[in-house]
């Protein structure tokens, strides 16, 4: 067997490994054929994930998320420097930077619980906007990474979102009120914000769908 | 006014592919000895077709996240270059999918020509 399938098993999952390199050994595949069968059968578990709804609603979420969280951090950005500059208060800059964070979590949340193996596809789909976004930057009087604000509570949601799937009803009910409450105290009530909310009451409808001796996070 | 009967109590709850039905049968039929090499022998002899190790085991995957089989890792040979094999059991889930599957076929095949042996029509 050609040591190009052994390699290639690297990207099954452990537990496929044995028994398909032992497979292909038993039935004498060697060389591109042994590897073509090894590739196969990836491409084929890769295709299988998205037989499921889930990945769609998380790749959905990474980009459109990603692309609205971009002028999101950019806007908050600008405004920082107006309150260094006097010009708007700390109240209305506070709001918006709380906002960006929680719908940041929320998105990121969202895609690492309904990610699961897609989540290379999800990140791609996640740092194709950033990348654009950073490279056609133009405003000399920022840093261009400003736009990027929104990735580390995004990143920090997503890695939870892995960790724990869901939250408990009453987390997930109080961070979705508080969130709607900060918009509607901040005053940014824009068609585009509102989408930034989906993911927060998305856990709110799947925290209520979980059965009651289920572990969820607090 | 006509009552309309209800044929829902006869529907198939687990309805299989063409290829589970053909992977349960055959894993059914090698019974302790079914892994993955096995199998796709068996099926490329019996059904006389060509099986991929990607289409045998996602299939088998499938097949298991629907609770029809069940695997497990079996003993290492030499043959094998002294890997495990993914042994495989049909669970009675699968043998009564697979049994539903059959009837539900010989039902839609009774009247077919090929079945009947009668010349059938062509469009």
């Amino acid at each position: 067997m050609s040591s190009l399938a052994e390699m290639a098993t690297i990207l099954l999952a452990p537990k496929d490994r044995d028994p398909v390199l032992g497979d292909l050994a038993e039935t004498g595949a060697s060389g591109w054929g042994a590897l073509g069968s090894v590739l196969g059968l990836v491409v084929r578990q890769q295709m299988e994930l998205w037989r499921a709804w889930q990945p769609w609603v998380a790749s959905g979420v990474a980009f459109a998320g990603s692309v609205l969280l971009l002028s999101v951090s950019f806007g908050l950005s600008v405004d920082s420097r107006h309150l260094l500059r006097g010009e708007r208060g700390y109240g209305s800059v506070l709001c918006e930077a709380l906002l960006m964070l929680s719908w940041a979590w929320t998105s990121g949340f969202v895609v690492g619980s309904l990610s699961g193996k897609t989540r290379w596809v999800s990140g791609i789909l996640c740092a194709i906007p950033c990348l654009s976004c950073v490279l056609r930057f133009q405003d000399n009087s920022l840093s261009r990474l400003c736009v990027l604000l929104f990735l580390l509570p995004g990143v920090v949601g997503a890695v939870q979102g892995v960790r724990r799937a869901r939250l408990s009803p009453m987390t997930a009910l109080t961070l979705a009120t508080a969130m709607t409450a900060l918009i509607l105290v901040w005053g940014g009530m824009y068609m585009q914000n509102w989408f930034l909310y989906l993911p927060a009451w998305w856990l709110v409808a799947h925290a209520k769908r979980s059965p009651p001796n289920e572990k969820v996070a607090a | 006014m006509t009552k309309v009967p209800n044929y829902l109590h006869n529907a198939v709850h687990i309805m299989l592919g063409e290829f589970e039905y053909v992977l349960i049968t055959v894993a059914a039929g090698l019974g302790e000895c079914a892994y993955g090499a096995a199998i796709r022998e068996e099926i490329e002899k019996v059904a006389a077709r060509r099986c991929s190790i990607g289409a045998l085991y996602t299939t088998i995957e499938r097949l298991e996240k629907k609770g029809l089989l069940k695997t497990w890792m079996g003993e290492a040979t030499a043959q094998r270059g002294g890997r495990a094999k993914r042994m495989v059991c049909v669970t009675p889930k699968g043998l009564h999918a697979a049994k539903k599957f059959y009837e539900a076929m010989m039902r839609v095949s009774r009247n077919a020509s090929w079945a009947t042996g009668k010349p059938g029509r062509a469009s």
